[in-house]
């Protein structure tokens, strides 16, 4: 029997299910699959994959909505040796196209009318989702992985106009899980919600909990994540112990006093990252579950968590939460000069699929260390953890999701009735992010907000869209002839004043 | 006022600022189109709720059936009546 020692994220759910085979590992609202019958599956779809001659380092592009199939797909890719990719259903297909191309992707996972359809990109031919069982000899097929292999690549806005992967490798995504494990103390009785995309880092530390701890991971449907009352029903209904989302969707539980109208006396561990949580609303969040621990997770895609801190009792709200200190498995230290965070370790990635100049530019070696250049500026509390402090860079955090400004001023120029497009971001310490269009037209009246809009949305996933777009004879210039973008930064609060 | 132009309005309102309220069409897509967003959704759901006295159920929170201006005005107009809401996409 392997041991959990393994660091190969598969052998992980290998481990769950021998242990525990009627054990509950996933709940997706009415279908309820234990870790015998998901390992059945995984190594059922991972030898049809080997059969049909894929390699260790092939993609598999996954675009299925999150539910119990895509959890297959993506243990049986990880068996198999092949890399997946998590593609957004709800993505425009350019934007679909454009990330199959960049990560040459061999197969294709998608939703079909009879369950998920699997499709070779280079010869057009289908492979069956379902099969009679394999037998001992084709598991022998799957290959001998290590810890250094790639498990995924999460596609992340990239400055020039193209999303940009970042390769995780089994060590990595699992040096952050591990410590997980053992810090919050993740067992075979925990209910983990998992909220997020699969898309999205943050669901790593729910498909591979369940997986390490033999834990049940209940999906949340997507159609109910932004909408608080709902969400709220359906945590306590479904017994949650354990959740990990971006502020956004807690502040959004938490509006209107749905969160604090029940109890959750199952709810003990409550973690959230991607963005700041307003400081008034981690308050309220407090008192709606006292008895569960609260805790700021810190870090980009590129290194997973890095840093984090628990919420103290004696949180008042009256200075933002710190990022905390470093994670067991992270090294981090502040760059003298720019005072941008520098983080490495274990979770660090391999780099971006495919782009070694710009994986060379994001790294730095300092006293035989590899740090990635997170671009956030920190400063350090006098407690010693780390505050952070703003970007760098034009990247803006919208919901979790990150935003390179510049994606968007990319999609606004392909649009040919657009000759000159400039983005900015207005944050708020309460508000949502508002993000601003500046362009001007080849011709007045060429087209309207509407149009604009679709195009974008033919392009971007929605959290990119711009809220507000405006029309102008001609965008604001530096003496320099470069886009004077704090003249725009000021306009654009002035609209979302309404002045 | 028709339901059809209440939620136009709203649309032009809160998503579609600076562009008149003749710009939506009834057939045009709104949420796949990305013109409203996840957020959007809710500040959509929230007004017919509150406008219409109505309550959704969590499986009638979808997207296809969200989309237009056509199909929302029809799950109102069903839901008002108390009659089987249907949310199967078209």
């Amino acid at each position: 029997m392997p041991g959990p020692e393994s660091e190969l994220l598969h052998e992980w759910l290998r481990h769950s299910a021998e242990l525990a085979p009627d054990a509950i590992a996933i709940i997706e609202e009415d279908r309820v699959t234990s870790f015998g019958e998901l390992l059945a599956q995984t190594q059922s779809l991972a030898v049809r994959f080997c059969q049909h001659g894929i390699q260790p380092r092939d993609r598999i592009a996954l675009a299925l909505p999150k539910n119990t199939d895509a959890i297959v797909a993506v243990f049986a890719s990880l068996l198999a040796g092949a890399i997946y990719v998590p593609i957004h259903p709800r993505w425009p297909q350019e934007r679909v196209d454009a990330v199959l191309a960049e990560c040459g992707a061999r197969l294709l996972i998608e939703a079909g009318e009879a369950g998920p359809r699997i499709v070779d990109l280079g010869s057009g031919a289908c492979i069956e989702w379902l099969t009679p069982e394999e037998t001992e000899t084709d598991l022998a097929l799957l290959p001998q992985l290590t810890a250094e292999d790639t498990a995924f690549i999460l596609f992340t806005s990239g400055s020039t106009g193209r999303p940009k992967g970042v390769e995780l490798s089994h060590r990595a995504v699992g040096a952050f899980v591990r410590w997980t494990a053992q810090e919050f103390q993740i067992s075979s009785g925990d209910r983990i919600a998992c909220p997020s995309p699969l898309g999205f880092d943050l669901s790593t530390f729910d498909i591979f909990n369940m997986a390490l701890c033999g834990a049940t991971v209940v999906l949340v449907p997507d159609n109910i994540v932004w909408m608080p009352r709902f969400l709220v029903q359906f945590v306590r209904e479904s017994r949650i112990s354990c959740w990990y989302s971006v502020p956004s969707i807690l502040a959004g539980m938490l509006q209107g006093g749905h969160m604090a109208a029940h109890c959750y006396p199952q709810l003990r561990l409550i973690l959230f990252a991607g963005e700041v949580f307003p400081a008034p609303a981690l308050v309220k969040l407090r008192a709606a579950v006292p008895e569960a621990l609260c805790a700021n997770l810190y870090g980009p895609t590129e290194t997973n968590v890095v840093t984090w801190r628990s919420v103290p009792p004696e949180f008042d709200g009256s200075q933002p939460l710190s990022i905390g200190y470093p994670c067991p498995y992270a090294a981090v230290r502040i760059d003298a000069g720019s005072g941008e965070l520098l983080a490495g370790g274990d979770s660090l990635m391999r780099g971006y699929w495919n782009r070694p100049d710009e994986t060379k530019r994001s790294f730095v070696m300092l006293d035989g260390i590899l740090y990635y250049r997170t671009g956030d500026r920190v400063s350090v509390a006098p407690d010693g953890s780390y505050l952070f402090a703003g970007r760098l860079d034009r990247q803006v955090k919208r919901r979790g999701f990150r935003i390179e400004l510049g994606e968007i001023e990319a999609a606004l120029l392909s649009n040919e009735d657009i000759l000159e497009a400039a983005v900015v971001a207005v944050e708020g310490e309460q508000e949502a992010v508002m993000i601003a269009a500046f362009v001007r037209l080849s011709s007045p009246g060429a087209v309207n907000t509407a149009d604009i809009k679709v195009h974008c949305g033919r392009r971007l996933p929605s959290y990119m869209l711009p809220d507000r777009i405006v029309f102008l004879d001609a965008i604001a210039k530096s003496s320099r002839g470069k886009i004077d973008y704090l003249a725009l930064g000021k306009m654009a609060e002035r609209l979302k004043r309404g002045d | 006022m028709e339901i059809e132009t209440e939620i136009r309005k709203f649309v032009a309102a809160h998503y579609l600022p600076d562009s008149p309220v003749e710009a939506i069409t009834d057939t045009m897509p709104l949420i796949t189109s990305g013109i409203i967003d996840s957020i959007g959704m809710l500040g959509l759901v929230d007004f017919i709720e509150n406008h219409y006295a109505i309550e959704f159920m969590p499986r009638e929170i979808d997207v296809h059936a969200l989309d237009t201006v056509e199909r929302i005005a029809s799950l109102i107009r069903a839901k008002l009546s108390g009659s089987k809401t249907d949310i199967s996409p078209a």
